[in-house]
């Protein structure tokens, strides 16, 4: 990671004297405060705040920056996420900044009464007066400040560099930040707010697309796309193409290049442990302990019928006995025999004899004869069916009817057998018939059935894409589950209601309504409930259960037939989810994005921003430019890259096409990067501070509250001192 | 406070020797929160309408729209998207994106919209 935090509280406060300037780098990412002439800040963290509980006591703390994230598990973060005193590249919560101050002289070290040292404090360009009053009191009424600079990012950076040699008095600082881009111009060492501009994306859109991008792309590992990580991943990977479209090509082509610019970025990741094929071994011991298991359960009830054919044959020999001493005995004797059983008759002695011989025959597993004996008293049952009704009594009219009912029955009955035989019979003898067509020709034979099978399977497959019309043919199974999704289609019966629906719900004509005059009119609710919807579903189809024969028929004796059921094909539909996940789905690949993202530098439009890019904004601020040609000219000679986002590789190749395009014909165009892009404002603004004449370019306490706020809008500092 | 806490320096102070206000004094605990202007009513704060135009101010050195045609990129791919999808008002490059985005639930076209700041917002 490029940036670094620097926190350690500085001891060496109380050697400053009293009139040693401070300087602060206010940037939308990275708060810097170190002390005038210093090369490098002091204290360096990302300009953010975090205000959580502590679990335990329920007391809201500050943390500012960034500090060790594993500290933060004795808080909860969960209702108060990093939060920026910018709304934009502008500084508006002040209560935040103050954190912020607070936590920067902190470190700093100051440990006086206040802080007694001017201050060189960065702003946006052109920065709302409001906001700078805002900060200017903020320093002098809480801090003590005694007076107080502003200045802009990019024209410090600038001077910096053109210290150097690096850039020339008239130029161009092209400066893309974290929340902003600004292009400013500069002539003789000034910068020209006139014909600046300022493009609202930066550092912050490039991570948030990308974040974004990546977690639609992969929404399992969101929660691993931290802002950090992305940060990271954009520093790391991210680059300029130098012609978007010839870049994206590539990848769409799936080139060789292309898969050699594609980054991944591998997720912590443990394999499952594979679950080894059982062995022959317990294969064979699973079958053996099957069969016991079957063993037993047959024996088991193997023993049960032997108990039950014991228990009847002991019964039918104790009727045998008694039948047989009622045989003996005279007539008035029975019912002292009987009463001592439970049976009331000799008739209900031999029909239970019939019964227990019946089951007995069941049970050792001899055909009972299943031709219902006619009752030789059949005619007694239904004595009286014949005679008329006036003949009888109620009690007998009951019987009667009684009677009719039982007859029809046991004559349904038969019937149905009858015809179930007869049935039984045909189908035998389509068989036959079958087979002996088969037995002629089994190469014809077998072709019709395959040709049938097809035509059947066709027709039922195609009915049931119209009852579940479109579900399966976009696949657009989206989670609404059995409803009727954005556009989706409908069933051929929906389809149907909605077209009666529609036409009744709009009048069909100018005259008076006469809908209900007509009895057929009240059909059309009938039609339009949804009862009727999917009446169809529950009948048997008799294609189905002909498709369902064949197919049978067919894998009896066609070995190349394949049956597909509809539960294999749905299973095989479920199978992925449980493929065991592998080392690439805990991959994060980065390919076009890579370029994507920094893309809306030059495109703001990609994200919806209506603004001009890099390039155009170079050519837009010359054009504002109220200048010469001959210094038009100059000024593309010496164009300074500077701001955390120019780190892109590209940047500056990119840009120098873009100008090229803008600009007329051999204009020279010398486009260089800052010596630092991200420190090299806080060094400017260090040097600056430095100077012997900066304290004429601070303004007090008195002159704040004197001078008012219109003389605060104009203030301007000189950067050439 | 738990002891690595504290010797991390982790939470922030509530008394500064340095300040001559305290954060204490200036937002007491259980006082409204001040609400603070965003950028919009900052901007409007200022009236700039009252100011000479050609004098620079936040609003006037902002960049007009860019003069290049609109660049159209698939947005699930980022490929060029000659193609779009009048259902889900999202730009795609073939077929085979065609066949995702209609298979995206309406949340994920959506949030692909916002990428572009053309989602539907409910208000």
């Amino acid at each position: 990671m490029p940036f670094i935090s620097k926190i350690q509280r500085q001891s060496d406060y109380s050697s400053f004297s009293s009139n040693h300037p401070i300087v602060i780098d206010n940037g939308g990412s990275y708060f810097r405060i170190g002390w005038a002439g210093e090369s490098d800040p002091r204290v360096i963290f990302r300009n953010i705040i975090q205000r959580p509980r502590h679990k335990i006591t329920g007391e809201t703390i500050t943390v500012v920056g960034d500090h060790n994230p594993a500290l933060l598990k004795y808080f909860d973060c969960t209702r108060s996420g990093p939060r920026s005193a910018f709304d934009g590249n502008v500084v508006y919560q002040f209560e935040i900044m103050e954190y912020i101050l607070d936590f920067g002289f902190d470190r700093l070290g100051a440990n006086q009464s206040q802080i007694n040292h001017p201050v060189l404090i960065t702003e946006c360009a052109c920065n709302p007066v409001q906001s700078r009053s805002k900060i200017a009191e903020l320093l002098f009424e809480s801090y003590g400040v005694p007076s107080v600079a502003f200045g802009v990012d990019a024209a410090f950076s600038y001077k910096y560099n053109q210290q150097f040699g690096i850039c020339s008095k008239d130029g161009l600082a092209i400066c893309s930040g974290f929340n902003t881009s600004h292009v400013i111009p500069f002539l003789n060492g000034e910068p020209v707010y006139e014909a600046c501009c300022r493009t609202n994306v930066g550092g912050y859109h490039v991570t948030d697309y990308l974040k974004q991008l990546l977690s639609l792309k992969y929404p399992h590992h969101m929660s691993k796309l931290t802002w950090e990580k992305v940060e990271d991943l954009k520093m790391e990977h991210c680059y300029i193409a130098p012609d978007y479209a010839s870049e994206v090509r590539l990848f769409q082509k799936g080139d060789k290049k292309a898969e050699e610019k594609t980054r991944c970025w591998q997720l912590p990741w443990t394999p499952t442990p594979v679950e080894e094929a059982p062995s022959e071994e317990e294969i064979a011991r699973k079958a053996a302990l099957k069969e016991k298991q079957g063993q037993r359960l047959r024996e088991m009830a193997e023993a049960k019928r032997f108990n039950r054919i014991n228990d009847l044959e002991n019964e039918i020999r104790d009727l045998d006995m008694l039948l047989q001493r009622l045989r003996h005995v005279a007539e008035n004797d029975i019912p002292s025999i009987l009463g001592k059983t439970v049976y009331t008759s000799k008739q209900d002695v031999e029909s239970a004899l019939v019964k227990a011989t019946q089951s007995l025959r069941k049970a050792k597993g001899e055909p009972v004869e299943s031709v219902e004996k006619m009752d030789p008293s059949s005619t007694e049952k239904y004595n009286l069916i014949n005679v008329p009704d006036e003949m009888l009594t109620p009690d007998q009219l009951k019987q009667k009817r009684k009677q009719l009912f039982i007859k029809s029955t046991s004559e349904a009955r038969q019937q149905k057998k009858q015809k179930q035989v007869e049935e039984e019979l045909e189908r035998e003898r389509q068989k036959k018939l079958e087979e002996e067509r088969r037995l002629e020709n089994p190469e014809l034979y077998l072709e019709e059935l395959r040709a049938k099978h097809r035509d059947l399977s066709e027709k039922v497959e195609q009915r049931k894409k119209l009852k579940t019309n479109g579900g399966h043919s976009n696949g657009n199974h989206n989670g609404s589950g059995g409803g009727v999704g954005r556009g989706e289609r409908l069933n051929s019966s929906q389809r149907e209601r909605m077209r009666l629906l529609t036409t009744a719900a709009f009048d069909r004509g100018k005259g008076e309504d006469t809908f209900g005059t007509k009895d057929e009119d009240w059909q059309l609710y009938k039609l339009m409930s949804r009862d009727n919807d999917d009446d169809d579903y529950d009948k048997p189809d008799p294609d189905e259960a002909e498709l369902a024969r064949i197919s049978s028929r067919l894998q009896e004796i066609d070995p190349t037939f394949i049956f597909k059921s509809e539960a294999g094909s749905s299973s095989a539909a479920e199978a992925p989810r449980f493929r065991p996940l592998t080392k690439e789905d805990f991959q994060i690949i980065l390919g076009v994005e890579r370029f994507r993202c920094p893309e809306i530098l030059f495109n703001p439009n990609l994200i919806g921003i209506e603004q001009a890019g890099l390039d155009e904004m170079a050519g837009i601020s010359i054009r504002r430019l109220e200048a010469s040609k001959g210094v038009k000219e100059r000024i593309t000679n010496s164009i300074l890259l500077t701001g955390g986002s120019c780190l892109f590789p590209g940047m500056s190749e990119r840009l120098e096409t873009g100008i090229r395009m803008i600009r007329p014909c051999g204009t020279p165009i010398k486009i260089v990067k800052a010596s630092d892009p991200i420190l090299d404002a806080w060094r400017g603004a260090s040097a600056y501070a430095a100077a012997m004449q900066f304290p004429h370019q601070t303004f007090s306490r008195m002159d704040y509250y004197e001078k008012g706020e219109d003389w605060l809008r104009s203030y301007q500092l000189r950067y050439t001192i | 406070m738990e002891p690595e806490v504290v010797e991390a320096e982790l939470v922030l102070p509530t008394h500064m020797k340095f300040k001559k206000i305290q954060m204490y004094e200036k937002y007491p605990k259980g006082q409204a929160r001040v609400r603070w202007k965003h950028l919009k009513q900052i901007i409007q704060a200022e009236n700039y309408q009252n100011y000479p135009p050609n004098e620079p101010n936040y609003v006037n050195i902002e960049s007009p729209p860019s003069t290049h045609p609109c660049k159209r990129i698939c947005d699930i791919t980022g490929y060029e998207a000659p193609y779009f999808d009048p259902r889900t008002k999202l730009h795609y490059a073939n077929a085979e994106v065609f066949k995702v985005i209609r298979s995206l639930p309406n949340d994920y076209v959506q949030r692909y919209l916002a990428l572009r700041n053309a989602a539907v917002v409910l208000r």
